[in-house]
């Protein structure tokens, strides 16, 4: 199995507009990558170009060995999607147009698709112009989850859900993910990204800036020590890889760069120390950085 | 009453700058349109064309298309009573339905797309929106009026006066504030922007059959139609302003209900009642062809109808004919030398009207594929096994389909009342009025083709073929009237097909016109397979 997306050097100009400069990554099989990057990065554009909606300009885009333009068909046999901006036939009621979605896929399972209506609490006899975008949102996750695929991909699947239902949907996909199946998640919701990718790809400016495992991201940033010292704790500031330094009182706060731990603790540990708590960076803070930079 | 209009005035000046351009080509397209024609008929009018044309014009089946006059005699027929007779309804049916167009897609479909809640959001009246879309609709009218006014006086033509050409115009005006106040309630109560633009036309549409009817009959009948209005006022002849005055009372009258209407319902909804749906889906559904059946089953469902009324309307009128032609020496002579009888000849002439309708119906269907693309509908089918040509192919031959059914169902209406109507001596039979409308099917697919042809390479430019349909349309109907150049005339798909059954039906003609449509289609395909879908508007 391995290797089931591969994307190398993918450009893709809308006009005088580059919206892709250079984006590579890849996606193994059992394993979801997570997508992540500000508004108008390049995300959705990529997954267009990875679904054949529309054609790059240059470099290689390949799913299960085929090339996501030539061989789209062959491709779409075997992968579920659902977009970012689910929109839906007014005049059709829910259970109507997930049918739709599965026939057209080839086939479903009936009964997953019972079991998932039932999940996420959807109504499938209204009629779609009434649903809410959230529930307009679980048609299309219902349909992608129903049909039996080797990829999934998810561009901001969660974005209008209840906490509820999302985290029925990460189930779901943890569901997925075991029975080895490829995941590619595009998501704002950073906590769901750091609970269920395996990998992170982070783009900015239709440049992929950031990839690896959530650990070997870690590496690169801080942790968030809060300490309370006997001593006064104004010394640490001056320590080796401590930044942001804040302190009231006898607690102090301050953002520790992973390499200096050691030299950081045996400063604190002079002090005296009565509480000492390392937080390790969120995907968020990874995030923000890369914002700042 | 202040608060539900706050901001009108705002929303007023913003449509007026989103619009300019359209407002432009609007006013000076049907401007022109409605005024330029005058040295044209001065050329008709030379000699015994003025007196001919007041004969063929009391044809009730002329009657029926383009109104009477109060004329009574061929000697008093001047040159302002005929471009009146001739011009004024068509001008105020274009006028009419531009502005019921229009109103709808500033209001009803903004709604829809969910444009007018974010408006909402902000410190605009509830009816703000209303109020600055009727009063831009109007005040375009009111420019339309001015212009069509202003240019036809200045040609300083004897018999048309400036009074007359200020009343000429402020009717088409009038037309089209009717219509628009027709489309704003049509707006509150139909549940989808489609179902107000459908509404809107059909009532426009029935006004103008009935209409038909009753000029024929009795004309003070007439007068009781809003529609009516707009050509009774007569001018150039009786100049009569008080139709007028009836069709603004019934526009206010009309505008009121729509706000107050608007005022009971929420945002989004209609007065008619959503009904309730089914959890699973029918069998039907569960296919490209089934999803575009279920899509377009409204709009061909209406069109149907509309086109077996359409050609019941007009064959009833050939029972008039022979009647007609009896009581005129001049018209029984002039058909008893061109050895085509008048059914015949009208037959040619109504047909190539109805077929050109006819054309409205596939190229809307072709069009709906790019609008189902921007309104991100298509999205998740595209990571399906559908393919590109399954979506294309399966919009062109339902769009071809509805042509030819389409067309039959026009000629058979209109044969079947036209052959009852006439009776047992009737020079015409069924078939030859579906052979009529069938000779024009290449036309109807050589629509079809160019809308598929822009779908594939120019998708936005899908509306334009519309506009190339009303050209020819134009062409076509007022080609023989005057005398346009070869060439010109040309210009317009129709011309190129013989009018059955007074001319012979030409194989060649056809089969290359439905040639060159079918590798038109074929080209748009190919298009559509290589270029971007868009997502968004």
């Amino acid at each position: 199995m391995g290797e089931i997306v591969k994307v190398r050097g993918l450009q893709k100009k809308f006009g005088k507009f580059k919206a892709l400069h250079e984006v590579s990554f890849s996606i193994n099989a059992g394993e979801v990558v997570g997508f992540i990057g500000p508004n108008g990065s390049g995300k959705s554009t990529t997954i267009r170009t990875l679904l054949g909606i529309i054609h790059r300009d240059a470099g290689e885009a390949t799913i299960f060995g085929k090339d996501v333009w030539k061989d789209s068909l062959e491709i779409h046999k075997r992968i579920s999607y659902v977009p970012g901006d689910v929109a839906l036939w007014g005049s059709l009621t829910g259970g109507e147009i997930i049918d739709l979605f599965m026939k057209l896929h080839g086939g479903g399972d009936k009964n997953k698709r019972d079991y998932l209506i039932q999940r996420f609490e959807l109504d499938p006899k209204k009629k779609a112009k009434g649903y809410s975008k959230g529930n307009r949102q679980k048609v299309g996750l219902i349909a992608a989850l129903s049909v039996d695929s080797d990829l999934y991909i998810f561009d901001e699947p969660t974005s209008g859900l209840d906490p509820l239902m999302e985290a029925v949907f990460q189930d779901e996909v943890e569901k997925i993910k075991l029975s080895g199946k490829a995941i590619l998640l595009s998501s704002h919701i950073l906590s769901e990204v750091e609970r269920l990718a395996d990998k992170v790809v982070i783009i900015r400016q239709g440049k992929v800036v950031e990839t690896g495992t959530l650990d070997e991201l870690r590496h690169l940033t801080r942790s968030t020590v809060t300490m309370v010292t006997e001593g006064d704790a104004a010394r640490m500031a001056s320590v080796n890889g401590v930044h942001d330094f804040k302190q009231s009182g006898n607690q102090a706060t301050f953002s520790a760069d992973n390499e200096f731990i050691n030299d950081i603790l045996s400063e604190a540990a002079k002090l005296g120390v009565k509480k000492f708590e390392s937080v390790p960076p969120t995907l968020e803070d990874l995030f923000m950085r890369h914002y700042e930079v | 009453m202040q608060e539900k209009f706050a901001r009108s005035r705002v929303l007023f000046v913003q449509y007026l700058k989103r619009d300019w351009k359209k407002i432009i080509v609007w006013v000076l397209g049907l401007g022109l349109f409605s005024a330029a024609f005058v040295p044209a008929f001065e050329e008709i009018g030379m000699g015994q064309g003025l007196q001919g044309m007041y004969e063929t014009l009391q044809n009730p089946a002329m009657i029926s298309m383009v109104g009477p006059t109060p004329i009574e005699n061929a000697a008093d027929y001047t040159l302002g009573a005929m471009y009146a007779h001739e011009m004024l309804l068509f001008c105020g049916l274009f006028a009419m339905i531009l502005s019921a167009l229009h109103v709808v897609s500033h209001t009803r479909k903004e709604e829809d797309l969910g444009l007018t809640e974010l408006v909402r959001s902000f410190q605009v009246g509830r009816q703000a929106n209303s109020l600055a879309v009727m009063a831009e609709a109007v005040m375009i009218n009111l420019l339309l009026a001015l212009v069509i006014g202003g240019m036809m006086s200045s040609y300083g033509v004897d018999t048309i006066s400036v009074e007359g050409s200020f009343l000429f115009g402020a009717s088409i005006g009038m037309a089209g504030i009717m219509g628009a106040a027709i489309a704003l309630a049509m707006a509150q109560i139909m549940p989808t922007s489609a179902g107000a633009t459908g509404s809107s036309l059909g009532i426009i549409g029935l006004l103008y059959i009935v209409r038909a009817g009753t000029d024929v009959s009795n004309v003070d009948f007439s007068m009781i139609n809003p529609m009516g209005w707009t050509y009774l006022t007569y001018p150039f002849t009786e100049n009569n302003g008080v139709p007028l005055i009836w069709a603004v009372v019934f526009s206010a009258i009309v505008v009121t209900v729509a706000f107050a209407l608007e005022g009971g319902r929420d945002m989004g909804a209609g007065y008619l009642p959503e009904r309730e749906g089914r959890e699973s889906a029918t069998k039907s559904l569960l296919s490209v062809p089934g999803l575009f059946a279920k899509l377009n089953k409204g709009v061909m469902i209406s069109w149907m109808i509309a086109f077996v009324i359409m050609g019941a309307a007009y064959g009833s009128i050939y029972g008039d004919m022979q009647t007609f032609l009896e009581s005129n020496e001049i018209m029984s002579q002039m058909f008893a030398i061109s050895g085509v009888s008048i059914e015949e000849a009208f037959t040619g002439t109504i047909m190539m009207v109805m077929i050109g309708l006819v054309s409205i119906l596939p190229i809307a269907i072709v069009n709906k594929l790019f609008s189902e693309e921007t309104r991100l509908h298509l999205s998740q089918l595209y990571a399906t096994k559908v393919t590109r040509a399954q979506l294309y192919w399966t919009s062109v031959v339902m769009a071809v389909v509805a042509g030819i059914v389409g067309i039959l169902l026009a000629a058979s209406g209109l044969g079947g009342t036209a052959v009852s109507a006439l009776g047992d001596g009737s020079p015409l039979n069924m078939g030859d009025f579906i052979a009529a409308g069938y000779n024009f099917l290449p036309s109807v697919l050589f629509f079809t083709a160019l809308g598929a042809l822009a779908l594939g390479w120019a998708p936005r430019l899908g509306k334009a073929v519309y506009v190339y349909l009303g050209y020819s349309f134009v062409l076509n109907y007022f080609g023989g009237i005057l005398d346009l150049p070869e060439w010109f005339s040309k210009t317009a798909i129709q011309s190129w097909i013989p009018r059955m059954p007074v001319d012979p039906f030409d194989a060649a003609t056809f089969m290359t016109m439905t040639a060159i449509s079918i590798a038109l289609m074929v080209i748009g395909y190919i298009g559509y397979r290589k270029r971007d879908m868009v997502e968004g508007a």
